[in-house]
């Protein structure tokens, strides 16, 4: 899932300054299990704001509500109409639902609430890693399952590098070398020789260095 | 005038009444005592509204890390109102208007004395 953590107070702050009229809006989706953008976390930021606001004596009717998802157009239509009631929308969705906000519902003006991080697990509660970077062409067929693009700090295609020590990656002990843990799974499935093959160079614009990426499905078309 | 602080306890570490407490003056008047069922049900919006409400600062008091009448209630609690702090600071506000303290069962004076250092704290 996505995974998205809120805006520092004080930006968020500061981004509201001359807005009198807020919905804070929620997303049921990826951000509400992991704790970022769901209606709990709606409820914490507009008190968040309330205190703010009586700190620096500003005024502020706020408004709260979640939808279901902000990254489906039915489900953001009434923002369309409703939107334009307020001086701003503050989005608590991923950084999808802001755009699609700003890209379908023209007169609403739309904020972010979080940082968009990753595209990660739920380890356990509290506790996020990333797994996948969206890179639009999977390797882990190759590699035991492990992704080399998103758990490798220099995305090796080919690796260890020289600064893997002991199972470790040289940026940080507590990060695992995820080439160290590919050999090894590769290795428990008797499959270690399979890594003497070279992966060829990537080719990256399938990661969004060919500009923003989309995608069609003829089938599903209406 | 004493300072305005709201009092968040649990029915297991609170033995008196707000009222019984003011009578006896072991609270002051600006305190307002809110009882729960248990401190692990407080949720971060609830520390929060207490300041919006009008509070100057809060304090909670649950049972012993030990001792929790519900096993984890006081320890959750604990980690709400270390989050609220930081989110005191993010508002630039001092993130000593929230404490937690840890109480036994059915003892008034560990409420009455955080009450207390909390008025004090807000006076200094």
């Amino acid at each position: 899932m996505i995974i998205a953590e809120r805006k520092p107070l004080n930006e968020i702050m500061d981004m509201l300054k001359g807005v009198s009229r807020l919905l804070v809006l929620g997303c049921r989706g990826c951000v509400a299990i992991c704790s970022a953008g769901g209606d709990k976390e709606v409820e914490i930021l507009a008190s968040a704001i309330r205190l703010g606001c009586k700190k620096q004596g500003m005024g502020m009717e706020i408004d709260t509500d979640t939808y279901i998802r902000q990254c489906d157009p039915e489900y953001i239509e009434p923002l369309k109409e409703r939107g334009r009631q307020y001086d701003a929308v503050l989005s608590m969705a991923c950084g999808v639902g802001v755009n699609f906000i700003a890209d379908l519902c023209p007169g609403v003006r739309v904020l972010p609430g979080l940082n968009t991080s990753f595209y990660g697990a739920n380890l356990s509660s509290g506790e996020w890693k990333e797994m996948c970077a969206g890179c639009g062409a999977c390797v882990l067929h190759l590699t035991g399952g492990l992704c080399p693009v998103a758990r490798c700090a220099k995305r090796l295609s080919n690796g260890p590098c020289g600064g893997s020590v002991g199972g470790r990656c040289e940026i940080d002990p507590n990060v695992s070398c995820v080439w160290f843990a590919i050999h090894s799974k590769m290795q428990q499935m008797n499959r270690a020789d399979d890594l003497m093959e070279i992966m060829p160079i990537r080719d990256w614009r399938t990661a969004g260095h060919g500009g923003p990426r989309s995608r069609r499905r003829e089938d599903l078309l209406s | 005038m004493s300072n305005r602080i709201t009092a968040f306890c649990c029915n297991y570490t609170l033995s008196a009444s707000e009222a019984a407490l003011k009578k006896e003056g072991l609270i002051p008047e600006g305190v307002t005592l809110r009882p729960l069922p248990c401190t692990g049900r407080l949720e971060i919006k609830d520390l929060l509204n207490a300041f919006v409400e009008g509070a100057e600062a809060v304090v909670v008091v649950g049972c012993e890390k030990d001792a929790c009448h519900n096993l984890k209630g006081s320890v959750r609690a604990e980690k709400r109102v270390k989050h609220v702090k930081g989110m005191l600071k993010e508002l630039g506000m001092s993130p000593d208007l929230i404490e937690m303290h840890f109480a036994p069962r059915k003892a008034s004076e560990p409420l009455i004395r955080a009450v207390e250092e909390m008025s004090q704290r807000l006076k200094g």
